[in-house]
């Protein structure tokens, strides 16, 4: 290959198979979320699980105040336990800043539980990132064991009533955030 | 994965680490290189052009970074100069370094085509020690898959593009070594390099699940490495005629 024109030849075709590979391989469009209807009554014991009353803890925030779940009872939270270590957390932080943002009037919040990190490390994460919504420290790691959030992030969304609705392991797509809370904020308490 | 890695008081990120490692085996073998292909003279280039390339290249990685994740950044501009060792991109930091050492080059009056080719010998490899860090810290992470080579990160199993990265990095430095021997204007080893980093983001990128993003979901990497390609294959063609 030594004449200018197959060079050319070849950078045609190089540019138009890359472009058509990449658009090819581009990250489709997000499907939003549906939620399975709840299931008439609910099961009595707590558990992490669809369907089950959401386990209480109370855990204190970065200003030591306590909070608990039960306190939120008759909103929208969404329990998201995380790290600051961990990517797939960093990267749904944003898509849960916006949901808190646009749903929190309507009576949705976010419970940030933090697996076992330091106030100080937690505090500036937060603050870098513009996050306003509640972070809480779990500094021995109980309420991620009660929850069973061996891998974060994993995600509960609790309905009005105080039941788990959705468990989401692994980073978040926008769609998933906001297509839940709009259909649990939809519900009468 | 072991994001984080406690001695005593401290604790280390993994990825972080490997990348400090990656860079300093670079920067030695970088200059190592340099003395075998040009003695002294180009060991004292070499030598010279290290620093302007490693600024170029972190500062241009996180500018990638945060031009990338806009809604983010634009509200905290601090971030712009945070020290976080994972919001950095590798598309960022090659063009930015190369850009750093060209101008520097130029000004200085070093040999900047021979320095290419010593880059394209040292780069794979310290590439391949930072892919180990990503697989450590977890970054750089993939596509949910059922293949039975897939690994349980956050969750589900996932494609493990870090090693697919590692993988990629050493097959380009076995080839460009290959090469080495033979007799070729000086840049070429850099614009196979060059070639060789544009396939693997374009074929490697998609199984990534945390790309960076244009609108229509067009992942910035592949764009990036495709016009690596085509300038390769232009640089190649100007060579010939």
């Amino acid at each position: 290959m030594q004449h200018p024109t197959h060079w050319n030849h070849l950078l045609v075709i190089t540019l138009l198979a890359g472009l058509g590979w990449i658009v090819m391989t581009r990250v489709p469009p997000e499907q939003p979320a549906v939620l399975g209807e709840v299931r008439m009554p609910p099961a009595a014991e707590a558990a992490p699980r669809e369907n089950h009353p959401a386990p209480d803890f109370t855990l204190e925030d970065l200003n030591g105040t306590p909070v608990s779940l039960s306190a939120l009872r008759g909103q929208v939270v969404l329990i998201n336990v995380w790290a600051t270590w961990c990517p797939p957390c960093r990267a749904e932080m944003p898509i849960i800043q916006a949901a808190y943002e646009r749903y929190h009037d309507q009576g949705f919040t976010v419970l940030a539980v933090n697996l076992r990190e330091d106030t100080a490390t937690v505090a500036q994460y937060m603050q870098q990132n513009g996050l306003t919504f509640p972070a809480l420290l779990d500094r021995d790691g109980h309420v991620s064991m009660v929850y069973l959030a061996r891998a974060v992030p994993s995600s509960f969304f609790i309905d009005r009533n105080g039941t788990v609705r959705a468990v989401y392991r692994g980073a978040m797509a926008r769609s998933v955030v906001s297509g839940t809370v709009e259909q649990l904020l939809a519900e009468a308490p | 994965m072991y994001p984080l890695i406690e001695i005593g008081p401290f604790n280390l990120s993994s990825g972080g680490l490997l990348l400090l490692v990656a860079i300093i085996f670079g920067v030695m073998q970088f200059e190592r290189v340099a003395q075998q292909r040009g003695g002294a003279p180009l060991a004292e280039h070499a030598a010279r052009t290290v620093m302007p390339a490693l600024l170029g290249g972190i500062l241009t990685a996180r500018l990638w970074y945060g031009l990338f994740n806009w809604d983010l950044y634009s509200r905290s501009p601090e971030l712009f100069v945070a020290l976080r060792i994972a919001d950095m991109a590798w598309p960022g930091a090659l063009i930015g370094g190369l850009f750093a050492a060209w101008l520097w080059g130029r000004r200085h009056g070093l040999a900047i085509s021979a320095l290419a080719d010593v880059a394209a010998l040292t780069l794979p490899a310290a590439q391949a020690i930072a892919c180990i860090g990503l697989l450590l810290s977890g970054e750089a992470f993939g596509m949910p898959t059922s293949l039975p080579w897939g690994i349980e990160l956050f969750g589900p199993l996932r494609q493990p593009t870090q090693i697919y990265l590692a993988l990629a990095a050493l097959l380009s430095w076995f080839l460009i070594r290959r090469l080495q021997h033979r007799e070729y204007p000086a840049g070429t080893l850099f614009a196979a390099y060059l070639a060789l980093q544009g396939l693997t983001l374009i074929l490697i990128e998609p199984l990534r699940a945390d790309s960076l993003l244009l609108p229509y979901g067009l992942r910035v990497a592949q764009l990036a490495g495709l016009a690596w390609l085509l300038a390769a294959i232009a640089w190649r063609r100007d060579q010939t005629a």
